[in-house]
């Protein structure tokens, strides 16, 4: 299971990620910080190679 | 007492598996024997120093665990919840073989409690449903639409369930390197799971093989993760296959091998993982070696250990080491079976699954369960998808061994189960069974004429022994108890497939490079700059968004949502001519059937199939053909990747039941009402059982708290 590590906030940025994280459905204000900046980082980071992706798949009854 | 034995015994289990503090991180292999000696050593001391630590605080920690568990049962409705996840149990099958007498258990629950079509999650997919039941919410909420996702950047696939991340720092040293860090696992589904909540409450907890559980996540309860598990590997499961006869070079390699003749010997080398401390990643290798004793029978050598191995039957679980440096290894367990000794020898060999006594990888939580289990009950099964449904679908493995394995593995799950429900008084104990899934999907044709033979009976010999798992269940029951006999989604015939990326191409929404009719699987070869909408997996069409896909060309906003209306208008009701039916019964635009933060994250589109069609294979792997439909002539002839108004699940439950028509989504948040805890306002689902339903249990449980 991947580490967490603990990040500070201003307060009331705090209190809006929170109000927001409730009426957008998610299940807390960590899940919703971490969603805004996986969905950022997708855009930026490289992926593994192809290799090495297709080859997690194998054995997936579903396809194979 | 039992918590200073289970401190000096985790100690153990981390010295003798020569594993650091974490317990998994085989993975990541480590640096060398000298720091795997001061690990061992630091192990120990660690282990005193834990033992010593839970020894003092033992008093503090049995006080406050005894007051959360009375704040509980004082509130609780019941004392113990027992689920029992059936996968893919089909309710007309269930209905048909009940009124025929043949399942009376089930027609018990039936007749005493109740009995409902459980309406499923769309896409009506195992990881989808089985996330739902888990979370309570819907897939845009927990962010599972498919078994695959896509990368964003490359469009190629991936696993959608769980992300490893390799170490990013090596020490280099010729053609070796040394990680300088250890690879992080992500658990992908998002949202928090119901038996999280109920050990924040004081609630005990057992989950085993609940889909989508890997890497398991921490939280106050045992789980052992399921589907999607890795191999040792790190694939989904590979077998292998070796023979003596020649293979061709395309055969080669992946899952077959030669075995070659040294004198009376046949020398073979098992595969395993990639070796980490070698730039090259070659794969780690194990020697063995046959020696035939007759016709009929081989004697196995492997690491110094001898097996003899009968024509036709499977070995017990062999342990393999596959050392990357001296006393640095990772374990795995497999199980051959000798096919044929004469005239040319043939072995296949299981994938080779994580060993549950020294997990190279996190299956279960706390670290020590999964070892605990493989103490106590023998080594089982551990990769995700552990019946090995494509070595029967390559013609490896014939039906008979198939079975053989499906039931192998499940009477180890039903030794797990049984022993949670032996041991565990009050809380939680969810176990999920697979062979009724795998059964299905491999012996449809022989359930709807496709085939005959002498399986003709497999699946309602399934649905049989199911009974009989429920009536041993139901002795675990008392009138504190509820249990709930459930699957994700029901099933239905798979004859032909739909290639909607080649029906994409045809009517100009998917584009090919330098003319080409056709491409390769992954999208090679399709052109991404006239792309509009591409599909893969089983569940629907993406939209190639401009702001989401690196080369996305469709503005969001207006023209995506004319795009989707429009091709959802063109492919409900899309004619097989060949069958004269349709093969597409709804089409679902995602962002109208749900509200969630990961609705943009799945596929724009939704398809509902008519029964008998599903995503083509070729379809599912992002390929374009040259033909839309296509007959699916593979063993793996049922499925349930259609309109979830097709394939509903099974509920049933040992109690009255208002709800008439209750989802996969109820049931997180009805678990939580039972044990007396508010479900979260995040939550979709609502509790099944009004409230006073089980009065007459709640006042017996406050009379004994």
């Amino acid at each position: 299971m991947a580490k967490h590590v603990t990040v500070k906030v201003k307060k009331t940025l705090w209190d809006r990620v929170e109000q927001c994280a409730r009426v957008a459905g998610y299940s807390s204000a960590e899940e919703f910080l971490e969603h805004v900046l996986e969905r950022e980082l997708a855009k930026l980071e490289t992926a593994d190679s192809d290799e090495e992706i297709l080859q997690k798949l194998r054995g997936l009854g579903y396809i194979e | 007492m039992r918590w200073l034995l289970v401190a000096v015994w985790i100690g153990w289990v981390w010295d003798s598996g020569h594993t650091t503090p974490s317990g998994w991180d085989l993975a990541y292999i480590g640096p060398g024997a000298g720091f795997a000696f001061l690990g061992s050593f630091l192990a120990l001391v660690w282990a005193l120093l834990l033992s010593l630590g839970t020894l003092l605080t033992w008093p503090v920690r049995v006080a406050l665990k005894s007051r959360r568990r009375r704040k509980w049962l004082r509130r609780a409705q019941v004392r113990k919840v027992i689920i029992l996840g059936l996968d893919g149990l089909d309710p007309r099958l269930a209905e048909r073989w009940m009124d025929e007498g043949k399942l009376p258990n089930l027609a018990r629950l039936r007749a005493e409690g109740a009995f409902r079509r459980l309406r499923t999650t769309c896409p009506a997919l195992s990881p989808v449903a089985w996330s739902t039941f888990a979370t309570g919410v819907s897939p845009a909420k927990h962010r599972i639409f498919d078994f695959l996702d896509r990368n964003l950047r490359t469009y190629l696939l991936e696993l959608s369930s769980s992300r490893v991340y390799r170490p990013r720092r090596y020490l280099k040293l010729g053609h070796f390197q040394i990680p300088l860090e250890r690879p992080q696992l992500e658990q992908r589904r998002k949202s928090i799971p119901f038996w999280r909540i109920l050990g924040e409450h004081g609630v005990d907890c057992t989950v085993l093989r609940v889909p989508l559980t890997f890497p398991p996540e921490p939280f106050a309860g045992r789980l052992l993760a399921g589907m999607c598990t890795p191999d040792l590997r790190g694939t989904q499961g590979s077998f292998s296959f070796f023979t003596t006869r020649a293979l061709d070079s395309t055969a080669e390699g992946g899952n077959f091998y030669r075995l070659t003749r040294r004198g009376d010997l046949l020398e073979g080398w098992l595969e395993g993982p990639e070796n980490p401390l070698r730039r090259d990643r070659r794969p780690l290798r194990v020697r063995f070696f046959l020696r035939a004793c007759g016709d009929q029978q081989v004697e196995l050598h492997i690491q110094g250990r001898r097996y003899r191995l009968d024509k036709g039957q499977y070995s017990p679980w062999i342990r393999v080491a596959f050392r990357a440096a001296p006393g640095v290894a990772a374990w795995g367990i497999c199980r051959f079976l000798l096919k044929q000794v004469e005239p040319e020898t043939e072995l296949y060999v299981t994938p080779i699954n994580v060993d549950p006594e020294r997990p190279a990888l996190p299956i279960s939580h706390p670290h020590y369960y999964a070892p605990y289990l493989a103490k106590l009950l023998g080594p089982y099964a551990t990769l995700g998808l552990a019946e090995d449904t494509w070595a029967l679908s390559e013609g490896v493995i014939d039906e008979g061994a198939f079975l053989d394995q499906v039931w192998a593995i499940h009477a180890e799950r039903e030794a797990m189960f049984f022993n949670a429900l032996e041991r565990q008084r009050t809380g939680l104990i969810a176990c999920v069974f697979d062979a009724s899934d795998r059964i299905q999907h491999m012996f449809y044709r022989y359930l709807d004429g496709r085939a005959q033979g002498p399986y003709k009976q497999a699946v309602e010999q399934m649905y049989r022994r199911m009974d009989e798992l429920v009536g041993k269940a139901l002795e675990y029951v008392d009138e504190g108890t509820v249990l709930l006999v459930m699957s994700d989604h029901g099933f239905g015939p798979f004859r032909r497939g739909v290639n909607l990326n080649s029906w994409l191409y045809q009517q100009g929404y998917l584009a090919l490079q330098d003319g080409a009719m056709t491409s390769g699987p992954y999208f090679q070869g399709v052109d991404w700059t006239r792309t509009r909408a591409y599909a893969f997996g089983l569940a629907g069409i993406y939209l190639n968004l401009q702001g989401r896909e690196a080369q996305g060309i469709v503005k969001p906003g207006r023209e995506a949502e004319q795009l989707k209306k429009e091709l959802a208008a063109k492919l409900c009701g899309l004619v097989d001519e060949q069958c004269g039916q349709s093969a597409i019964r709804q089409v679902y635009i995602t962002s109208s059937l749900y509200r969630g933060p990961y609705v943009r994250e799945g596929p724009d589109l939704l398809i509902g199939y008519a029964e008998g069609y599903r995503a083509s294979w070729e379809c599912a792997k992002g390929q374009v053909t040259s033909q839309v439909f296509e007959e699916n002539s593979r063993p793996w002839s049922g499925d349930h990747a259609m309109d979830p108004s097709c394939v509903p699940g099974v509920l049933f439950v040992n109690r009255p039941l208002a709800v008439e028509q209750p989802g996969i989504e109820d049931l997180a948040p009805t678990v939580l009402a039972l044990f007396g805890i508010e479900p979260p306002a995040h939550m979709d689902g609502k509790p099944m059982f009004q409230s006073g339903l089980v009065a007459r249990e709640y006042e017996e449980i406050q009379e004994s708290v």
